[in-house]
């Protein structure tokens, strides 16, 4: 007999009800194939362990003290207790988890949104479809062990994940968890959650919304703050979910109002509208999202969550524009105009009567957006409402400069902007339009000048010409890679032939301006790593042109395969990226996935050269990320900023015993080279991290063909950037196959002369130095229980 | 500048408030301190450590830290650093200046060359911001001696200058060197 859902008595224990909500289909339990599904917080904490002992937690305060409870505050420096009896060094990893819960439960809470929305309006059956695959959520398989086939097999999956970070969260209390290693293993969890959150929204809304489905051609949209025709009302949409911005989009084609309205986003939402009409375009990152509406050009904001300007309102209604908050998250303390009309909010909205709305009937929102901006649009223009000034206004304003240097103390990148004022009195505004690209538009010098200069007004004035010529291109967010495409590239990534996975990840805070991301691209790409992206650094990559006016998407196609340039889409499409490397585990190496993790991040992070790049991070959804593609072996190199996350994972190499690993084949211990030597760290400048990125893709299980090619861009980049060879490559050397091949007399000569190696000539074979030697069948593990020997 | 006016001497114990307003750490900021004491205090160390960071390649900075090079002290380059420093036949080495942090917080670290630790590290010329989370490692979670000779006061070393003009920044690095060749 088959169970149904519903509420049953069983015969003779009358008084006793049995309520079954969710029927697990025969067989699904079955699917478990490893020892971990749905784990719980310790779970894991063996390989997390695992983790912690070979790459240290390192903690750079921002502050030494500790305010969490009304004990304090506590003086923590030197790593002092306070008074509940935590040290520095435990509060620093309490803030690591705190901030990766706060990540996670932003995507997932995300996910939920969109799942209740996406359930009520295509119903919990409605199947899963990404493309061509038959692993199709490889991270809800890896961690829950079952197979999701419909979306509403997403909610226990979810329910899990808020159970989880609620769990984690009561850890952080005062009186609660206080060492420091199970702060970090809790972290590490949060950031696995926040993986599997991601990976949920954006399977569901690419399954029920008509998102690209594994597509490595997709259109090309415009990016960039000189796209919009500024005749036209303009509509914008802020933040991350697609959810409201998809009804406007609808009734824009259903009332045909593409030619007449411009409507486009700021942040990841705009990789998501593009993703869902083509028609949609992307203004840029958050780094743009002060400067654009300081420019006076949208009509209507419509915020949803994530990544919004806590100062929106006060901006735009300062500018009549008026703000259509569409999710609960962000509400501004709007009246809540869901229940009435259309009409009527419109005329309160244009009239001035009121700044803003909370209308969370995303129809009515749909409806409401488009007649709202084409009846301000008209009123706004006409009276040329800009917060920028005009030529003679910004004339007076340079000649206030005191030159107090003021606004650079305050400025996160300190900016020398009062050089770029004292340039501008004598006519030359060059350097504003180099503040520009560098400033990440916070606003802060705003505040801090002390003769009342709109500094960031300024440098967006002085930037004009710049600004308009700002137009490039971005490949439409494709969502998963496909199974056929991992079945033709495995193999290269796990003998190292193809020399990386480089994922360019995270936001817009970058230390010297957007040009970085797009430079370190358009060299790895034609080092032949393949470059996957998302989210704002997807966005910036795609806003340079080179000579002939094409952006490197329109330069480099999209497929899985080495010298290709991918974009999956926004902030939750990274779950993609680091989906990929457990489809190479399994449909590669045919790992069993399911309830599985340990094993599949054992074999991630010892065979599959994948590095991200986090070159702008600055959310705790950034963190989050990094820290759960850490948990499944994934290294991360961050920007300088990112020290301001106060944790980083560094590896010793000097201490030889941590690099020791497992064959698997029969449980010997084998010493191995420092691979990946980090598993998160900054980097100060672009020179330093062009190098660091080539050598986090070495790892132990290279063939010596693609050790070869690996140590070949490792070197090339440290010559070409930093004017040195690295000093460490000839760990990496386990015998003359390594060598690249244009440079191996020379480079066997240094081994000789610098490093004492023994070399014989006639043979040009190394006979004695390096740490070990190269073991085709090699089978590196960290995790004992993977080993024959031992399971036996 | 002539050799007279290099070792005038210059007060760089003014605005010794953080150079990004906000960056308060918390109780204990560094001491300001006077160019002559942080010139002693690396001609007495017994193995001291100078970092040098992206911000050296201009050429007055440049020209000073190799001449503090000279006296011997040893560099480590990090960030791009290495790119001026490192065909000036000084003793400098590449290293990441976050790793650096935390290695130089391990008592069995044997330092760049593997000639054992430091006991004080000097460092200038590095992102402000960048090096002010860096050394906050230091401060902390080692017992290492901390100095900041550079043009910014960062509060989480031990000793600081405060925030300084380029002229009186390179003055001050005269000061010290004119203390390194005194030894
Ligand atoms: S808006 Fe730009 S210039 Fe102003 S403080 Fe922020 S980053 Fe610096
Ligand atoms: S704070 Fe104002 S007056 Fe001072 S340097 Fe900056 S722009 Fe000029």
């Amino acid at each position: 007999m088959a169970i149904k859902k519903g509420k049953f008595v069983i015969e003779g224990l009358e008084n006793v009800q049995i309520n079954i909500g969710k029927v697990i289909e025969e067989g699904a339990e079955r699917l478990i194939e490893g020892p971990t599904p749905k784990p719980g917080i310790t779970s894991l904490r063996s390989w997390d362990y695992r983790i912690i002992d070979r790459y240290h937690p390192v903690y750079t305060p921002t502050s030494d003290m500790c305010d969490y409870c009304t004990y304090g505050k506590c003086d923590l420096t030197g790593n002092k207790e306070g008074a509940c009896g935590i040290d520095l060094e435990g509060q620093s990893a309490r803030q690591a988890l705190m901030t990766s819960i706060m990540g996670a439960a932003c995507h997932s809470a995300h996910g939920r949104h969109l799942l209740h929305y996406l359930i009520k309006r295509y119903g919990e059956d409605h199947p899963i479809d990404v493309g061509p695959s038959n692993l199709k959520a490889p991270l809800t398989e890896t961690i829950m062990g079952i197979q999701p086939e419909t979306i509403g097999d997403f909610l226990p999956v979810l329910a899990y994940v808020e159970e989880q970070l609620t769990q984690l969260t009561a850890s952080a209390n005062t009186g609660q968890e206080g060492s420091a290693r199970d702060f970090e293993s809790k972290a590490l969890h949060a950031g696995m959650l926040d993986l599997l959150g991601m990976e949920v929204a954006d399977i569901i809304q690419i399954s029920c919304m008509g998102l690209p489905k594994a597509e490595e051609n997709t259109a090309m949209a415009e990016i960039g703050m000189g796209i919009l025709d500024q005749g036209k009302p303009v509509v914008v949409c802020v933040g991350h979910n697609i959810a409201a911005p998809a009804y406007i989009l609808d009734y824009m084609d259903e009332n045909a109002l593409f030619d007449r309205i411009e409507i486009a986003g700021l942040c990841c939402t705009a990789h998501d509208m593009t993703r869902y009409n083509k028609t949609a375009r992307i203004i840029g990152s958050m780094s743009k999202e002060l400067k654009y509406i300081r420019s006076g050009i949208p009509d209507v904001l419509v915020t949803d969550e994530q990544c919004v300007r806590a100062d929106i309102l006060k901006e735009a209604s300062e500018l009549h524009i008026p703000v259509i908050a569409t999710n609960e998250k962000i509400t501004y303390g709007l009246p809540d105009r869901s229940g009435d009309s259309v009409d009527d909010i419109i005329d309160d909205l244009a009239s001035g009567k009121e700044k803003g709305a909370l209308i969370l009937d995303l129809e009515k929102v749909g409806e409401l957006v488009p007649r709202l901006a084409m009846k301000v649009s008209p009123i706004r223009k006409e009276k040329g409402i800009t917060a920028l000034p005009d030529d003679e206004e910004f004339g007076k304003l340079v000649a206030k400069c005191t030159k107090c240097q003021q606004c650079t103390l305050d400025c996160p990148q300190n900016l020398p902007i009062a050089d770029a004022m004292v340039a501008a009195v004598s006519g030359d505004i060059s350097q504003f339009e180099v503040l520009h690209d560098k400033c990440v538009g916070c606003g802060r010098c705003d505040y801090s000048c002390p003769v009342k200069i709109p500094v960031l007004n300024v440098i967006e004035k002085g930037a004009q010409r710049v600004i308009r010529e700002e137009k490039g291109k971005v490949r439409i967010g494709r969502g998963q890679i496909g199974d056929p495409e991992i079945r033709e590239e495995g193999r290269n990534l796990v003998l190292g032939t193809t020399p990386g996975v480089i994922a360019i990840v995270g936001c817009g805070n970058y230390p010297d301006g957007t040009k970085d991301v797009h430079d370190v691209v358009e060299e790895m790409l034609k080092r032949s790593y393949i470059i996957i992206s998302s989210g704002c650094a997807a966005m910036d990559i795609g806003m340079y042109k080179d000579d002939e006016g094409k952006t490197l998407y329109e330069k480099y196609p999209g497929r899985f395969i080495k010298g290709n340039l991918l974009n999956t889409g926004s902030c939750v499409s990274n779950a993609h990226i680091a989906a990929t490397t457990i489809k190479v585990a399994s449909i590669f190496a045919g790992r069993k996935t399911k309830g599985n993790w340990e094993e599949i991040a054992d074999y991630v992070m010892n065979r599959i050269g994948a590095v991200g790049l986090a070159w702008g991070a600055y959310s705790q959804k950034a963190f989050a990320i990094a820290t759960g593609c850490n948990r499944l072996g994934i290294p991360v190199v961050a920007g300088p900023h990112g020290t301001k996350y106060r944790r980083a994972f560094i590896g010793k190499p000097y201490k030889k015993d941590d690099w020791n690993v497992f064959d698997a084949r029969d449980g010997s211990t084998v010493n191995v080279e420092p691979a990946p030597e980090h598993l998160m760290i900054t980097a100060e400048t672009f020179d330093e991290m062009m190098p660091l990125l080539a050598k986090m893709c070495i790892r132990p299980s290279d063939n010596s063909l693609g050790r070869a090619i690996k140590l070949t861009h490792y070197l090339e980049l440290s010559e070409k950037y930093m004017n040195k060879m690295p000093d460490d490559w000839h760990v990496y050397v386990r015998s003359e196959a390594d060598l690249p091949v244009a440079k191996r007399e020379q480079l066997l000569k240094t081994l000789e002369t610098e490093h004492g190696w023994k070399i014989d000539w006639d043979r040009k074979k190394i006979t004695e130095g390096p740490m070990r030697k190269v073991d085709v069948s090699f089978q590196p593990t960290n995790v004992p229980r993977l080993c024959k020997e031992v399971s036996k | 500048m002539t050799r007279d006016a290099a070792v005038k001497t210059v007060d760089t114990t003014r605005r010794a408030v953080p150079f990004d307003t906000a960056n308060i750490p918390g109780p204990k900021m560094a001491k300001p301190m006077m160019p002559q004491v942080a010139g002693r205090m690396i001609a007495r160390a017994r193995r001291p450590l100078l970092i040098v960071g992206s911000e050296v390649h201009d050429g007055d900075v440049l020209e000073k830290v190799i001449t503090i090079g000279k006296t011997g002290i040893q560099i480590a380059a990090v960030g791009n650093a290495y790119k001026s420093l490192g065909d000036k036949g000084l003793d400098v080495h590449y290293m990441n200046m976050h790793a650096l942090s935390y290695y130089l917080c391990d008592p069995k670290w044997q330092g760049l060359d593997g000639k054992g630790g430091y006991d004080l590290v000097t460092f200038l010329g590095i992102t402000y911001y960048y090096a002010s989370q860096a050394i906050s490692a230091l401060k902390n979670f080692s017992k290492t001696k901390v100095l900041s000779i550079d043009k910014y006061y960062h509060p989480n070393a031990d000793m600081s200058f405060g925030n300084l003009k380029n002229d009186i920044f390179i003055a001050a690095l005269d000061e010290i060197i004119a203390e390194l060749q005194k030894e």
